[in-house]
């Protein structure tokens, strides 16, 4: 039975370890390969066992697709391929590939550096991950093998999200990763065409939640450095080089602006340099506002926006500051943190998710004095803001998006089902497609019905046409052919039986049955050949019933005689005999006759 | 984009906090539960309406620390299907149960929020024994052990039915057939009832219909139509009845006298209302005199009625919320209509609005006098 069965890995149902097995059309493909970064334990980690019970992952596994950067999607890579052990090829777009290792290697310096860990991947296993790493371009369509191909597309989200689809021969899978569905400032919105995939997989978060618009949020953000700034205050925002940090400026510059804002804004150096090699890089990925402005001029030209300067910082008065790194965990942001965080005027925004073990993740958990180095202990007396900016689809997009792949079926990740029955059925529903939740563990086994084409010799056609009685969809004609394949596996062929035969070197054969069926009747045989004649004519209105000169009676190619029982007289003894080819009709003829005639008319 | 932006750079000082959310489809209905949650339904006449049960982001009900919690969105809790629209929906306090009106208008729908799931289930019905083509009934609920539904399309077929048994517990036993616009309940015994022509009364039921009313509506009302609201009775002294005329009007009136309205004045809109059913006066439950208007255009008007006297004055509101008109994203050329509002039973300058653009909005308007 063809099927494809989907499992999404790991124990728990919150979002932030996506990890998902896909097998399709004796293919398997495990999508992203995310860390849950709430966990300091093997818990972080999807559930591999699952796999590997079935021996060695390079052999069992066609493919590994990682959707973006984001830890909680590619955060136990290099722990999967060097630790656990896999040596196949790695899909990812270009920007993934150039900024997931550096998310890593942070990633592994606070949890070794910070936090002590000890069983944690090491810089150079992130390098030889990488090295198993094949980039691929939106649109492009890439032959993993000669039957699995895949084709990423634009998701929005972050830089180099994509969506991915899975095919194999007329079977097909979307797997969205992280998406959304309207332009934010630098990114545009996902978009996919009408592929029409047996099955859509994305996370159940998104159908649950009515998102709040990017306006508001920008809005907030404004109000915060605004409020902060007329005060006196000091605004630091820690950032990663990219994508979020380009908004914020283009934001701020915008605002300061209209409202007349004399106060500076710095961006620190090592920023610059960074984002504008990737922005170079990557050019295509941002929207056509941002590819504009970087044709017309550097990225970082702003008006109000300068380069930082370290003895800035001390400098008196309103000013706001990116600096990085993001998560406040070493460097220039954690530097003019500690300078400024003793100060209530002051604000710090964090715009996103903070691992645990960093600075920014304790405040963000509301802690207001911190142990540094050498025991000294810091006071946080600044007002701490967390901020989320990340671009996510909500339920109307999810609709949105469903209704421009079309697909068969729709699979929702990372959700209790029982929870979610109202959802389920709004989609069913909207789209009349089945809707799965599977929970993290649990297989989800889908029947398709794969298309099989079958190409038809010219000759066997123009025979069965010619024999009249064209079919139609309410009475099939049976039709009788030899079906050959040949060569490649996905070439089938069908061929009269002759010349099937004809290939083979076989001589044709033919076969008939002869059934012998008693009838009460006292008559002469050509009597009774007559009323079987009859009979048969009016029930047999669809085919060719014919009474021959010699008195026997042929409906079809079926022959019918007459004859007399040897020890009987009040008996007659039908043969009917029929080939192989007329079995049905045979069959159908002798179980009628042997319901007797109708009585003549005297 | 030009004139949205402006009006958020705006929106910074006149809003201490603003969120604007895109439903799938557009509400008519804003009905709390608790402080935590509202539900909205869809009023499509051709397909399935959806009613939600949305969830307010956590940090609108935090105290402190408001600042580390980033979620900003509504989290859709419950849903379910009703094949008519939704015109009123109202929660039975202290119950998982709702009421939802609509047309056809002969009966009200009674459904069951579920406990371990996510659906809203239909599971009973109130016949209403009227045949009122386009007219559908308004519904009130009188809270208590065992709950009944007040409800009527006229003043002669108001009734008050026990919502288990479905026993008629009271009837108006009058022949007048004014149509109703609003009832609303008061305490254990008491309802209001407001009709379109304006006539409005209180009603004691241990009674036979004997209602303190006003016979007439505000002087100087040629007609058009009204709907009217009764503010929470410990708000200190002065009227405590708003109402609203879809010319624009609106009049105070006080419970000791209805026959004599206390004040009336023009509301600062443009007048008469596109959509005089759509009219809607609340009064704040946190703010002493303050009451908000809409159902003429996009826009939420707040005015504090203190030292309104005399009659047929202009009325300057206190705070205008234009959001709907300028956020309205899909650049069609009609202006969205406010389809209806409500306050936020704890903070006292928060307002939900919802737009015929299916555009939902939370905001906290600044009061600029505070700040001089």
């Amino acid at each position: 039975m063809p099927e494809i069965r989907v499992t999404p890995l790991g124990a728990g149902q919150d979002v932030g370890r996506s990890c998902i097995l896909v097998s399709i059309g004796g293919k398997n493909v495990m999508l992203d390969c995310g860390m849950h970064m709430g966990f300091n334990d093997d818990r972080r980690f999807p559930d591999f066992s699952y796999i590997t019970r079935n021996g060695r992952l390079t052999d069992f596994l066609d493919c590994v697709i990682i959707s973006h950067f984001h830890l909680d999607h590619c955060g136990a890579l290099p722990y999967f391929s060097e630790m656990v052990g896999y040596d196949g090829p790695i899909y990812m777009t270009h920007p993934t590939q150039a900024i997931c290792p550096i998310l890593l290697e942070d990633y592994r310096k606070i949890a070794v550096d910070k936090k002590g860990e000890a069983n944690f991947f090491t810089s150079q296993m992130i390098k030889d991950c990488m090295k198993k790493v094949v980039a691929v371009h939106l649109h492009q369509t890439v032959q993993v093998d000669d039957e699995l191909e895949i084709k990423a597309y634009y998701a929005g989200h972050v830089l180099g999200a994509a969506m991915f689809q899975i095919k194999v021969g007329s079977e097909s899978v979307v797997y969205t990763g992280d998406y959304n569905m309207t332009p934010d400032r630098h990114l545009g919105a996902a978009w996919i065409d009408k592929c029409r995939p047996n099955l859509l997989i994305t996370e159940s978060t998104y159908a649950t939640t009515i998102r709040d618009s990017k306006r508001c949020r920008e809005r907030d953000f404004l109000k915060k450095v605004h409020e902060t700034v007329e005060r006196g205050g000091k605004v630091l925002i820690p950032v990663f080089a990219l994508g979020r940090a380009q908004e914020l400026c283009i934001l701020l510059e915008t605002f300061w602006e209209r409202v007349n804002l004399k106060a500076p804004i710095y961006f620190s150096t090592g920023l610059t340099e960074k984002a504008n090699h990737y922005y170079k890089l990557f050019i295509t990925w941002t929207n056509q506002k941002i590819r504009k402005t970087f044709v017309q001029r550097n990225m970082f030209e702003f008006k109000h926006i300068k380069a930082f300067d370290r003895a800035f910082a001390d400098n008196p008065g309103p000013m706001v500051v990116f600096a990085t790194p993001g998560m406040l965990h070493a460097g220039q942001s954690l530097q003019i943190f500690r300078k400024w965080a003793g100060n209530e005027k002051n604000m710090v925004i964090m715009p996103g998710y903070c691992v645990q073990g960093t600075v920014g993740h304790k405040i963000l958990s509301g802690q207001r004095k911190l142990e540094m180095e050498g025991r000294q202990v810091l006071e946080v007396k600044m007002q701490v803001e967390y901020m989320s900016f990340s671009a996510h689809a909500d339920a109307k997009g999810i609709m949105q998006l469903v209704g421009q792949a079309e697909p068969e079926s729709v699979l929702l990740v990372h959700g209790e089902a029982k929870k979610m029955e109202f959802l389920k059925q709004k989609i069913e529903q909207e789209f009349r497609v089945n809707c799965y939740m599977p929970a993290n563990g649990e297989t989800v086994t889908l029947p398709t019905s794969p298309s099989i084409p079958v190409g038809i010799s010219l000759g066997l056609l123009k025979r069965e046409m010619a024999q009249g009685l064209l079919p139609n969809a309410k009475k099939p004609r049976l039709l009788h052919g030899t079906l050959i394949m040949k060569d490649s596996v996905s070439s089938f062929q069908l061929v009269s039986s002759e010349q099937a035969l004809k290939e083979l070197g076989l001589a044709e054969h033919q076969l008939r049955f002869t059934c012998r069926v008693h009838l009460h009747d006292s008559r002469k045989e050509q009597e009774t050949a007559a009323r079987v004649y009859s009979h048969l004519k009016s029930v047999l209105k669809d085919h060719c019933v014919q009474h021959l000169p010699d008195g026997s009676v042929t409906v079809e190619s079926i022959l019918i005689q007459a004859a007399a029982h040897s020890e009987d007289p009040g008996t007659k003894v039908l043969l009917v005999s029929w080939t192989y080819q007329d079995e049905e009709l045979g069959s159908y003829l002798t179980s009628l006759l042997k319901k007797g005639l109708p009585q003549a008319p005297s | 984009m030009e004139p949205a932006e402006d009006w958020l750079v705006e929106s910074l000082r006149l809003y201490q906090d603003f969120h604007a959310f895109d439903l799938s489809e557009a509400t008519r209905v804003l009905e709390w539960i608790g402080d935590k949650g509202v539900f909205v339904a869809g009023y499509e006449s051709r397909k399935k309406n959806e009613i939600l049960h949305l969830t307010l982001p956590f940090r609108l009900s935090v105290k402190e620390n408001q600042g580390l919690f980033p979620e900003r969105d509504f989290k859709v809790r419950h849903g379910g299907f009703s094949d008519r629209p939704v015109f009123d929906l109202k929660h039975v306090p202290d119950t998982r149960l709702l009421v939802t009106s609509g047309l056809p208008g002969c009966y009200l729908q009674v459904w069951q929020v579920a406990e371990d799931s996510d659906v809203i289930q239909a599971v009973s019905t109130i016949a209403v024994h009227e045949k009122e083509g386009h007219l559908w009934p308004r519904v009130a609920i009188f809270s208590s052990v065992a709950p009944g539904i007040l409800h009527g399309v006229r003043l002669s077929s108001l009734k008050i039915v026990d919502l288990e048994s479905q026993k008629t517990m009271y009837t108006s036993g009058v022949s007048d057939s004014d149509e109703l616009s609003s009832l609303q309940v008061l305490d254990a015994h008491t309802f209001a009832f407001c009709c379109t022509s304006g006539r409005l009364g209180l009603l004691d039921t241990r009674q036979k219909w004997a209602p303190s009313e006003n016979l007439s509506p505000c002087p100087g009302s040629g007609g058009g139509r009204w709907c009217a609201e009764v503010g929470g009775r410990g708000q200190g002294p002065g009227p405590h009845i708003a109402s609203l005329g879809s010319d624009g009007q609106l009049c105070l009136l006080d419970c000791r006298d209805l026959s004599h309205p206390v004040s009336s004045v023009q509301c600062a809109v443009s007048t008469p209302s596109p959509a005089p059913e759509l009219l809607r006066v609340t009064w704040a439950p946190g703010l002493d005199n303050c009451l908000a208007v809409s159902g003429f255009d996009g826009t939420v008007q707040v005015y504090d009625v203190t030292s309104w006297d005399g009659m047929g004055g202009q009325a300057e509101p206190l705070f205008t919320h234009r959001g709907h008109v300028f956020l309205d994203g899909n650049g069609i050329d009609t202006a969205p209509l406010v389809t209806t509002h409500t306050w936020h039973p704890q903070k006292p300058r928060t307002l939900l609005s919802a737009a015929s653009d299916a555009s939902l909005h939370v905001w906290d308007w600044v009061d600029l006098r505070a700040s001089c």
